[in-house]
């Protein structure tokens, strides 16, 4: 328990955690405007990670339908992740038009929303399967170019290493925190949004088109989670097609710890299961993956409404 | 017909092991209460049969009690179910909805990531040899079929008696039951115990079933499939878990044709199950009766 190792858990657990918070916020949207989750969220995270991939390196491997295929072009990794994004968002518009509009037109139970999408996460994560088969994909070193892997500062006699992947995952995080805290804030479209989100009804008759931002709000959300899945492929490796279900599941458990719905909430959530797995002590590491879950349970006992959730209203 | 058994023997059982993890979904769906922790029932019931099946300490008692080693596998499992299930369904069921189904979620994600801990549950490995009931597969039927027509009977008589109308009450407006003196906090515990205590069954008679068991047998994806079963079969009937099972467990046998792609395929028929038939196949079979009683009435 020194200071060195305090100060390099703190920076491991604040960019992971950052990126917890980015890609769980892409349930809070979608949760805050229909009042479902999204179970097809992993998926379009796992599509991120792939399309960046596709885009920027541009080989694939032995197995699957493209097997030993070359992409005609590749991008410089930054334009790249940001094209990467884009499709997501697209991909988090068809979801939403797959597995959201038919059930609602149709006004089916909100839990066949669950298995409806969960089946198009089935869909996108065996298309990848069939497309570029179940191995592991890993960005090749020098994607950033020439920038150093590590920067390893002494403190105190013991290495503090800051990665560059992990300044380039906070950087990320931070400019896309901003980015939808300024759009939700401070534009008109933001406002329509947190319109549709408070009543549905009441802002459809003011003349909010509520169809459409519904579909903003997955284009926005299947964004968020194809950033986060590059983020989180580009620092571990893409480990296959089934690599986003633990973090969509964790995703799950962020936006419970700060709230449903509380766009505040779900980066706190982030930062503290993020900080909370840093933290944990090495002999323990195999229970990492538990971390998110045990918070989520406790809390849920504690707390049910999350950190920032507002009180839970009973319906009479 | 022998021939018909010897091929499709496997699936058949297996529809019928299947739909036990739909209706154990189905007991707390009953009270209205939507838990996904059935898996993590069945994970920790088939690791006490594998544990008791293989354990060397066991040897002389699985010696002495022969076939009836696995009856009190049963018992070891359903004892574990229903302590651990009241244990985490007192705290869990004053969540409601979407929070209830999460925390049921988060329970799976904790059972799976703690036995994998476990040095007596045998790692990512698992535990394999678990010794077999019976020389045929085909003849576990022997130990699903009973269960699940105790468990249908169980629904049954339930949904007649005074505990299942407070059920449905509680289903229906949990406030409403309570102030009219239900005791919602039991019926929902006692819902939930009972879902938990059948998923522990099920796991403790699938481990000799499938020979081995590891934490695979418990992961998210395989706790929805099963509420997939529930509300693709028809979640208001008594045999909307059944029907769900057979769909969805036979459904990739039938694409083996398409190879590769019938993944994709089982997707697209989720999907379009809930979007065409957002009652199940029962209310869908409910409907069309009644649209053509109706038309014969009107002719």
């Amino acid at each position: 328990m020194d200071f060195a190792w305090l100060l390099q858990s703190l920076l491991n657990g604040l960019s992971i955690g950052s990126v917890y918070a980015v890609f769980a916020l892409g349930y809070t949207l979608v949760f805050s405007i229909l009042g479902i989750i999204n179970f097809a969220h992993g998926a379009v995270f796992t599509l991120g990670a792939y399309l960046t991939y596709a885009l920027a390196v541009g080989h694939f491997g032995i197995n699957g339908l493209l097997a030993d295929v070359t992409m005609p072009v590749t991008l410089p990794f930054v334009p790249a992740l940001i094209v990467g994004a884009i499709l997501s968002g697209l991909a988090g518009m068809a979801v939403e038009r797959l597995a959201f509009k038919p059930l609602r037109k149709r006004g089916a139970d909100p839990l066949l929303a669950l298995v409806s999408s969960l089946g198009v996460a089935l869909i996108v994560v065996n298309l990848i399967q069939y497309l570029v088969g179940a191995e592991i994909y890993s960005f090749p070193a020098d994607i950033f170019g020439d920038l150093p892997m590590a920067v390893i500062f002494k403190i105190g006699g013991k290495p503090v290493a800051v990665r560059t992947i992990q300044i380039i995952l906070f950087g990320a995080s931070l400019v896309m925190l901003a980015g939808l805290g300024w759009f939700i804030g401070r534009t008109r479209g933001g406002k329509a949004l947190r319109a549709t989100a408070e009543n549905a009804d009441t802002a459809s008759l003011l003349g909010i088109s509520v169809n459409r931002f519904i579909l903003g709000t997955f284009f926005i959300s299947g964004l968020l989670g194809g950033l986060s899945g590059t983020l989180i492929g580009v620092s571990f490796g893409v480990a296959g097609p089934y690599f986003g279900v633990s973090y969509g599941l964790k995703g799950l458990a962020v936006i419970v710890l700060g709230g449903l719905g509380s766009i505040p909430g779900a980066v706190l959530g982030g930062l503290v299961i993020g900080l909370g797995e840093a933290f944990l002590p090495s002999d323990m590491s195999s229970y990492k993956e538990a971390v998110a879950f045990v918070l989520l349970f406790a809390i849920l006992l504690i707390r049910p409404q999350g950190l920032l959730g507002g009180r839970l209203e009973q319906k009479v | 017909m022998s021939g018909f058994f010897e091929n499709y023997g496997f699936l058949i059982v297996t529809i019928v092991q299947q739909a036990l993890l739909g209706l154990s979904i189905y007991f707390p769906l009953m009270a209205g209460q939507l838990s996904l922790a059935s898996i993590g029932f069945y994970s920790l019931g088939g690791y006490v049969a594998a544990i008791m099946g293989t354990h060397p300490a066991l040897a002389p008692l699985r010696e002495a009690l022969g076939f009836w080693m696995f009856p009190l596998e049963w018992l070891g499992a359903l004892v574990l179910s229903v302590i651990l299930g009241i244990a985490v369904g007192y705290p869990a069921l004053r969540l409601r909805g979407i929070y209830l189904a999460l925390a049921t979620v988060a329970f799976v994600q904790v059972v799976n990531v703690a036995v994998l801990n476990m040095p007596i549950a045998g790692g990512a490995v698992g535990i394999f040899g678990i010794p077999q009931a019976f020389e045929s597969r085909l003849d576990y039927i022997w130990f699903f079929g009973p269960l699940f027509f105790f468990a249908l009977f169980l629904v049954w008589r339930i949904g007649n008696m005074g505990r299942g109308l407070a059920f449905f009450a509680v289903r229906e407006d949990e406030l409403a039951a309570g102030a009219m003196g239900v005791a919602t906090t039991g019926n929902k515990v006692t819902a939930f115990v009972l879902g938990c205590a059948l998923a522990g069954v099920t796991g403790a008679m699938s481990a000799p079933f499938l020979n081995t068991w590891n934490a695979r047998q418990g992961t998210f994806d395989a706790s929805v499939t099963c509420l997939a079963y529930v509300l693709i079969g028809g979640s208001r009937s008594i045999w909307g878990p059944l029907c769900g099972a057979a769909l969805l467990v036979s459904l990739p046998e039938l694409l083996r044709p398409l190879k590769d792609s019938r993944m994709i395929l089982n997707g697209v028929v989720l999907v379009a199950a809930c979007v065409y038939l957002p009652q199940g196949i029962m209310g869908g079979l409910a409907a069309l009766r009644a649209r053509l009683s109706g038309r014969g009435g009107a002719a």
